[in-house]
């Protein structure tokens, strides 16, 4: 009996040491062969995106097949995937689908291969130049974009009959109509992604392409000092969740917005319109959000697969994919040629985007913005929440940036 | 086999396993903290020595000193206040005659099932958001305006303290009351019949007698406790939804310095001089809690 206890013990220790190396095993490879094999070659793409434009790009990659077949995998915290594994063929994706701001990150690491290794710059004539802007980082091209997002001004149109053209009108509709619990106009005013939209009309911006923090220059300051104004007919902590339920439950008469929202405002029944960003009346521009491009980029370690990966990034410079995603996701194509057909230029909300991407910033792709949001968030509540000096926080963001930035050597 | 390298033969497993997933993290951590390792050297990083310590005692600039002295009171409010409260609830569970004690127990035991990283975020959005929030609903029905509760440090972090005591509450009632019922029953009838009343049990009986028991539970609770980083972090310091309070624990101030640069080898350097100061406040805190215990 003891010896009998004493085998369980050994056996069951073992079982558990052993389940402990489960994940160590190799990963079975389907044909991942090179081009010089034969058989169809797979060119595996990891994404983080919608269900729907997963399928939608899954769908038109599949007509490839056979001789190629694309496996678009859903990969959660891709980011932080791609940072472990990038290099190592073995782990590595051929191609990854995801937002431009983070190529630059990954570029730095020497993760990727620039497109034109694939296909030439003329191919890319067609796609808008904001676009193709965001995808570059140090002079090269690393995203095929695909399609673009911005914020557009959103606004209830039972509420709302007639949508400000400025913002001193915007102010004044605020001040009419935000009492007892609602809101003429609900923003996340102290986000970084929504308040640029702020910014940039004065000539502020976060960081430059050179890494330049420029939180404390004066039109920082001026730009800021104009947007408290709005901040007392604002929710006061400008959460995405709290601006986005007061708008759906009709309880905010406008707000701020990017293209994600408009399934759940739909769904909540809300009559729905959009305008044009309102004009800063004191410099003339009108509000000028960040703008976000999806698109694909290619991993230094696809090389060996170049043909294969050349089918991948021609099939998707075609305008198809971009007439399915404005049909079937109200995504704004890259592709320029994709407006021409009806279906692409009848759609508001993509006409809303494509208006604005001629002035739209693309959020920096520099490895060095991944610090500048925390910081910036950090000054912006503290002048719109806390009433700091707004001259005071800017300085002392300034410098924590410039810190922060040096302590990424 | 030799009967003194038995015990060591048997406990060999699972002190690998030990071994495996949590020294060999700390010992690459700290050698990853002597290296260059960050975006710039992501693959090619080299050996750099105690660079990244030398820059790292920097970041104990101004701002960590007012940290660490939060991180310290944020521990001894959070201990006090819930080996006390813990304590008053399970005397109460097991007071004689006391019906459907059970079902207490298990609703008591529900901040416990729930996920951290739900709880606080709806704690956030439930009760402290200013528009939709409990606490402001109320606030409105009595007529008085809605308070953002998040973004003054100090209601901040009252706030989140009651956060952590809401989640940490069930284990500190499960210890104690598992503690009380392996109290001789003898020692009450005794002081009874020496006419002792009610204080003088709980002081000259319970609380000498529960001591020895639930010491562990409170020397890995006030561990957890000053290591506190998702209820600060998610209550008031969400990329996305600062809420402009400045309540940084040790461990958030080294988030926001060190890690959110994609500097690894700075980060390590961080955690590795916050893991030293952990282990030299360790000895001290156990090491007079045991004395205690002996005297």
């Amino acid at each position: 009996m003891k010896n009998a206890k004493k085998t369980m013990a050994f056996l069951l220790t073992a079982c558990m040491i052993g389940s402990s190396f489960v994940g160590c095993q190799k990963k079975s490879t389907a044909a991942t062969s090179g081009d010089t094999k034969k058989g169809p070659v797979t060119i595996t793409i990891w994404q983080e995106t919608d269900a729907t434009v997963a399928k939608t790009l899954q769908s038109e990659l599949d007509k490839l097949g056979p001789d190629i077949v694309v496996k678009l995998e859903r990969k959660e915290k891709l980011g932080d995937a791609l940072k472990l594994v990038g290099n190592d063929p073995k782990s590595a994706p051929d191609m990854y689908f995801f937002a431009h701001d983070k190529l630059g990150t990954f570029a730095q690491m020497g993760i990727l291969s620039p497109i034109t290794n694939f296909i030439s710059k003329d191919d890319m004539k067609d796609l808008m130049p904001m676009t193709v802007n965001a995808a570059t980082f140090k002079g090269e091209i690393y995203q095929l974009p695909v399609y673009f997002e911005t914020q557009m001004f959103m606004y209830n149109k039972k509420l709302m009959k007639t949508p400000p053209k400025t913002t001193d009108d915007l102010l004044k509709y605020m001040k009419e109509n935000t009492k007892g619990g609602t809101y003429g106009f609900a923003e996340q005013h102290s986000t970084a992604y929504y308040a640029s939209a702020w910014m940039h009309p004065y000539g502020a911006f976060i960081i430059n392409d050179k890494a330049e923090p420029g939180l404390n220059s004066q039109q920082m300051i001026e730009s800021l000092a104009y947007h408290k104004q709005f901040i007392p007919y604002m929710p006061a902590d400008g959460e995405f969740n709290t601006v986005t339920t007061l708008f759906k439950d009709g309880k905010a008469h406008s707000t701020i917005g990017g293209p994600w929202l408009v399934p759940d405002i739909k769904a909540a029944k809300i009559d729905l319109g959009i305008a044009p960003m309102p004009i800063v009346n004191t410099t003339g521009k009108p509000l000028t959000p960040y703008s976000g491009v999806q698109g694909i980029c290619v991993l230094k370690t696809a090389e060996s697969k170049k043909a294969a990966v050349t089918a991948v990034l021609k099939q998707l410079l075609k305008t198809d994919i971009g007439i399915s995603l404005a049909k079937t996701a109200n995504c704004a194509p890259a592709n320029s040629k994709c407006y021409d057909n009806a279906d692409v230029s009848g759609n508001e909300m993509i006409n809303a985007m494509k208006k604005t991407a001629e002035s739209v910033v693309p959020m920096p792709n520099i490895p060095e913005m991944d610090v500048m949001w925390t910081v910036t968030e950090g000054m912006l509540a503290a002048i719109n929440k806390n009433n700091g000096d707004i001259k005071t926080q800017c300085v002392k963001a300034q410098k924590d940036a410039l810190s922060k930035i040096e302590a990424m050597k | 086999m030799n009967k003194k390298l038995r015990p060591y033969a048997y406990s060999l497993p699972a002190l690998a396993v030990i071994g495996f997933i949590i020294l060999f993290p700390i010992f690459y951590t700290g050698y990853i903290s002597c290296t260059n390792m960050n975006i710039y050297h992501w693959f090619n990083f080299r050996w750099i020595g105690a660079d990244n310590y030398k820059k790292a005692l920097f970041v104990f600039d101004s701002g960590f000193l007012p940290a660490l002295l939060r991180t310290i009171m944020w521990t001894v409010i959070n201990m006090v206040v819930q080996v006390i409260v813990a304590f008053f609830i399970a005397v109460l569970l097991n007071s004689e005659g006391l019906k459907m004690k059970n079902l207490y127990k298990t609703i008591l035991m529900f901040p416990w099932a729930m996920p951290a990283y739900v709880s606080i975020l709806l704690w956030r959005m439930g009760i402290y958001n200013t528009e939709f929030g409990l606490l402001n609903q109320w606030l409105k029905q009595l007529g008085l305006g809605p308070v953002n509760w998040l973004s003054n440090s100090s209601s901040a972090f009252l706030a989140c303290m009651v956060v952590n005591l809401w989640m940490a509450f069930p284990f500190m009632i499960m210890t104690i009351d598992g503690a009380l019922q392996s109290i001789d029953k003898s020692f009450y009838e005794s002081a009874t019949l020496d006419g002792a009343n009610w204080f003088n049990k709980i002081t000259k009986i319970t609380v000498p007698s529960l001591r020895p028991i639930i010491a562990p539970a409170v020397i890995l609770t006030t561990f957890t406790t000053f290591k506190q980083f998702d209820i600060i972090f998610l209550m008031t310091q969400q990329q996305g939804s600062n809420t402009g309070a400045n309540i940084h624990t040790v461990i958030t101030y080294a988030y926001e310095k060190a890690f959110i640069t994609n500097n690894y080898g700075y980060s390590s350097a961080i955690s590795i001089l916050i893991f030293v100061i952990i282990m030299i406040v360790f000895p001290i805190v156990s090491g007079k809690i045991m004395k205690e215990e002996v005297d």
